[in-house]
């Protein structure tokens, strides 16, 4: 055996010796200088995901984890106002757990978690990300924003959010962002500029939700980014996605009324009597609802009414095509009491309440308010050589499915992997696929080689 | 650790590695092996039952006896494309083996039988690696038995031929995208048949032609045991404990060798290998259970590859010979449809090899080859999975052949 254990001898000092060697991978800055990044932005750039901002989340919010890229580059240290607690700052934590609906059905949903949140008790250290949940555009400019005195004022005139990190009482978002002296800066901010509005359903609701308006957002935009602009940082520019990329507002079908023929038939017998009864006060109107068997357009509330005197349970009309209902729209209501249809206990029409949908008119205010945010935001890139992400089309793209390593992601809600259980922010593999996307903006202006982050390294969405 | 390693290498002899030309291992005689692994124009004993049963006959003894194996050490790189990623895997060695037995029955006629493990791969990625949703671990493995008998028609023309029966086994692990550890483990054995058979001319006595030719052999998996580790919510989507078919081809190879005696010291040889990897088109899996959701049809579109090999034995006296080998080995695999499961990478091969007769009847062979799987990026499309692979790997390796 002896000549025999030679020969292995020999072959393992080889391939101790002789390791597959593969060049590493040359990480760059660039143009760019990431010694003192700040993120700036609203909850999207908080790590804000399933309804809260909590900590998992927020360690891998995605200035987050492109700054642990950055330090490959040349980057520094990044610090986030952190939160202690995995139910987060305040409640609405929702978790993958078990639901039972009123028709004794139980499923894997969304459900509340449990736990205890953190508060407001400020942090009392700088930070390097900027991300307000909550935050407009113009916000950024609010003096007193993080004053605790503006959560008690109606409306109110501070976020509990930034309350946590401002510096002072006095002191605005973008002014601590200066005090920061960035080296380099992302803003993805106007995002809920429209999405306030349009996660009250577009209603004038007790916050006073409107549409920023585009002209407006645009100075703000630009007042914004020539602050930035005069510490010499570069930086990147994301624009806003279309909300019909956001399974909040896609998860529910227009016409998801799913109907038998024998209940379609039923649905159009109680509007007959509606009908007849329309006539028989004087007021004759014909609904020219026509149910059939299988997928229906759900009866919303109409503000747009012909009959404007009539009592509101009986304006309404069929969704078209392209309007929307929220993610929020009370399912048991749906199920088992009629709304979108027909209330046959108390043998009455109920259209969902507006509040629960986008009609045609709000959200083609959306859209186009949008459409003009993202052309300001375009052009102030544009005029200031910085970094672009087209994230409205990075998430069109997205809808129709995207794969890393093997695993398939969209944007359907909870099994598309991208969104969270809010359907509105994203879990942390979405938060690694957009930090992806500015990267892969930053690496294009600035010629930079910083690496892209692995996206299946992240945790996705917990099944119990 | 090299203790251990030695205790594997003389008890386990079970296993089988691929490092290039797909999962094939053609480490079937450390003659051949030392040689670049010709096999087809020589005449070196009961080994040609694998290399060429034609040439059985023409081996001087009555009886002769063979066995041995090789210890393969490989190391495979992988560093993602775009990213700093980069993972390096540990595979186990794994111990491709051999047995051979021939007698001759009349001065013509020659009966033999064959153990040994011409395909096999066994690669072992590290925990939570960027490509778990394709391969974790995977061991592949196929013993082949084969009964032979080989006629010597005249003094210049041999013909053999042998019945192949296949144990195929493969054991595999890999991710699947739920929560973190979420994994699946499949479990399977097959049996099927196939042939072995080959022409031996010699057309002089220091010229020497070989031509081979093994079939193709299916190994069907049917019933192997499936486990999914997945989050208890799921299990009434994907059943804990499922049954799987799927199945992996052998492919056939056909073999054209020369080889010429130059003078009393030297015999040079060169052989051309066709590989009919070609059939390896798919690699489908079917459950019992949950079919809709598991069953997959995997594209691999290999291409048929033909392999080039040059070797050289010198003798320097009775007792001791040296030879040396080399060869070019394309992979089979495609550019777009590169699964980790199976790194097989463009190879170039050198070998040497060295024998000792410490009687006249007793050789002991000791071989050694080396492969350079050459720096390549490869991509699996359908899991969006790019990056450069390399591997090096080692063989030492060890024959013992008795004949009287």
């Amino acid at each position: 055996m002896k000549t025999r254990n030679f020969f292995f001898l020999l072959a393992t000092l080889a391939i101790v010796a002789c390791q597959p060697e593969i060049d590493e991978f040359q990480a760059a800055p660039g143009t760019a200088n990431f010694t003192k990044y700040v993120s700036i932005g609203n909850s999207l750039t908080a790590g804000y995901s399933d309804g809260a901002l909590y900590h998992s989340a927020q360690m891998n919010s995605y200035p987050s984890i492109m700054a642990a890229q950055f330090a490959k580059a040349g980057g520094g240290n990044f610090v986030q106002p952190v939160v202690a607690s995995e139910y987060g700052v305040l409640p609405g934590k929702r978790v993958l757990g078990f639901a039972t609906d009123c028709k004794g059905v139980t499923s894997l949903a969304p459900v509340a978690a449990t736990g205890t949140p953190d508060g407001l008790t400020p942090v009392g250290y700088a930070v390097n990300n900027f991300g307000v949940p909550g935050a407009k555009s113009y916000h950024l400019l609010a003096g007193h924003y993080g004053d605790p005195a503006g959560l008690v004022t109606t409306p109110m005139t501070a976020n509990p959010y930034f309350v946590r990190f401002a510096s002072t009482i006095e002191t605005s978002v973008i002014e601590d962002v200066m005090a920061a002296q960035p080296t380099f800066f992302s803003l993805w901010i106007g995002n809920n500029d429209v999405l306030g509005y349009a996660l009250a359903g577009g209603e004038n609701n007790a916050a006073g939700e409107t549409v920023t308006d585009p002209t407006f957002f645009s100075t703000v935009y630009t007042g914004i980014v020539n602050t930035l602009m005069t510490t010499k940082a570069k930086g990147v520019l994301a624009n806003i996605p279309d909300i019909t990329s956001i399974p909040f507002f896609t998860t529910v079908p227009y016409n998801g009324l799913v109907l038998t023929a024998e209940q379609a038939a039923q649905l159009n017998g109680a509007y007959q009597l509606v009908e007849a009864y329309l006539a028989s006060i004087g007021v004759p109107y014909t609904y020219n609802f026509n149910f059939q068997a299988g997928p229906n357009a759900f009866v919303i509330e109409d503000r747009n009414f012909p009959i404007a005197a009539l009592p509101d349970y009986l304006k309404v009309r069929q969704m078209k095509p392209g309007e929307l209902l929220l993610l929020t729209v009370p399912q048991d209501e749906l199920k088992c009491n009629g709304m979108g249809s027909f209330d046959a206990v108390n043998s009455k029409p109920y259209g969902i309440p507006q509040n629960y949908v986008l009609d045609e008119d709000e959200v083609a205010a959306i859209t186009t308010a949008t459409a003009a945010y993202n052309a300001t935001i375009k052009s102030v890139a544009l005029a200031n050589n910085l970094a672009h992400v087209d994230m409205a089309q990075k998430l069109k793209d997205a809808k129709s499915g995207l794969v890393y390593d093997g695993v398939s992601f969209n944007t359907t809600f909870v099994t598309g992997g991208i969104f969270s259980l809010d359907g509105v922010h994203m879990n942390q593999q979405g938060a690694a696929i957009v930090a992806n996307y500015f990267i892969e903006a930053i690496n294009a202006a600035y010629s930079a080689t910083v690496p892209m982050a692995e996206v299946t390294a992240y945790p996705g969405i917990v099944f119990p | 650790m090299r203790k251990t390693l030695l205790v594997l290498t003389c008890i386990g002899m079970m296993a089988t590695t691929a490092m290039a030309g797909g999962y094939q291992v053609r480490l079937q005689g450390a003659r051949q092996t030392g040689m670049g692994l010709i096999g087809t124009p020589m005449a070196f004993g009961s080994s040609s039952i694998f290399y060429n049963p034609g040439a059985m006959g023409f081996h001087d003894s009555r009886f002769d006896f063979t066995i041995g194996g090789s210890t393969i050490l490989s190391r495979i790189s992988y560093q993602a494309i775009g990213s700093d990623y980069s993972a390096k895997t540990d595979n186990p060695v794994s111990t491709p083996f051999f047995f051979y037995a021939q007698a001759k029955i009349t001065e013509k006629l020659v009966a033999g039988v064959g153990v040994y493990t011409p395909y096999g791969s066994k690669s072992v990625w590290p925990d939570d690696w960027k490509g778990r949703y394709l391969i974790q671990n995977i061991g592949l493995q196929a013993i082949y038995i084969q009964p032979t008998i080989s006629y010597k028609l005249t003094d210049w023309l041999g013909i053999g031929a042998g019945l192949v029966l296949v144990n195929g086994k493969v054991d595999l692990e890999k991710g699947v995208p739920y929560n973190e550890g979420s994994k699946a483990t499949l479990s399977g054995t097959a049996n099927s048949m196939g042939f072995n058979v080959g022409v031996f001319i010699k057309p002089c006595e220091k010229l020497a032609i070989g031509i081979d030719y093994r079939s193709h052999i299916d190994t069907e998996v049917e019933g192997g045991d499936a486990t999914f580790s997945v989050p208890a919510s799921l299990n009434t989507l994907i059943p804990a404990s499922n049954k799987f078919n799927a199945s992996l081809p052998l492919p056939a190879n056909l073999d054209f060798g020369v080889s010429y005696k130059v003078n009393e010291k030297w015999t040079v040889a060169f052989e051309l290998d066709y590989v009919f990897w070609g059939k390896y088109d798919t690699l489908k899996f079917t459950f019992e259970e949950s079919g809709d959701k598991l069953n997959s049809v995997n594209p691999r579109l290999y291409s048929n590859r033909l392999i080039p090999r040059i070797g050289a034995e010198y003798t320097l006296n009775e007792k001791l010979q040296f030879r040396f080998g080399a060869y070019y080995d394309q992979t089979p695999t495609n550019q777009d449809y590169f699964n980790p499961e199976t790194v097989s990478l463009n190879t170039l091969a050198l070998s040497a090899g060295v024998t000792y007769k410490p009687l006249p009847n007793l050789r002991i062979d000791v071989s050694y080859l080396q492969l350079h799987g050459m720096e390549s990026e490869r991509s699996y499309l359908p899991a969006n999975f790019s990056g450069k692979y390399r591997s090096f790997t080692a063989i030492p390796g060890l024959g013992i052949t008795y004949s009287f």
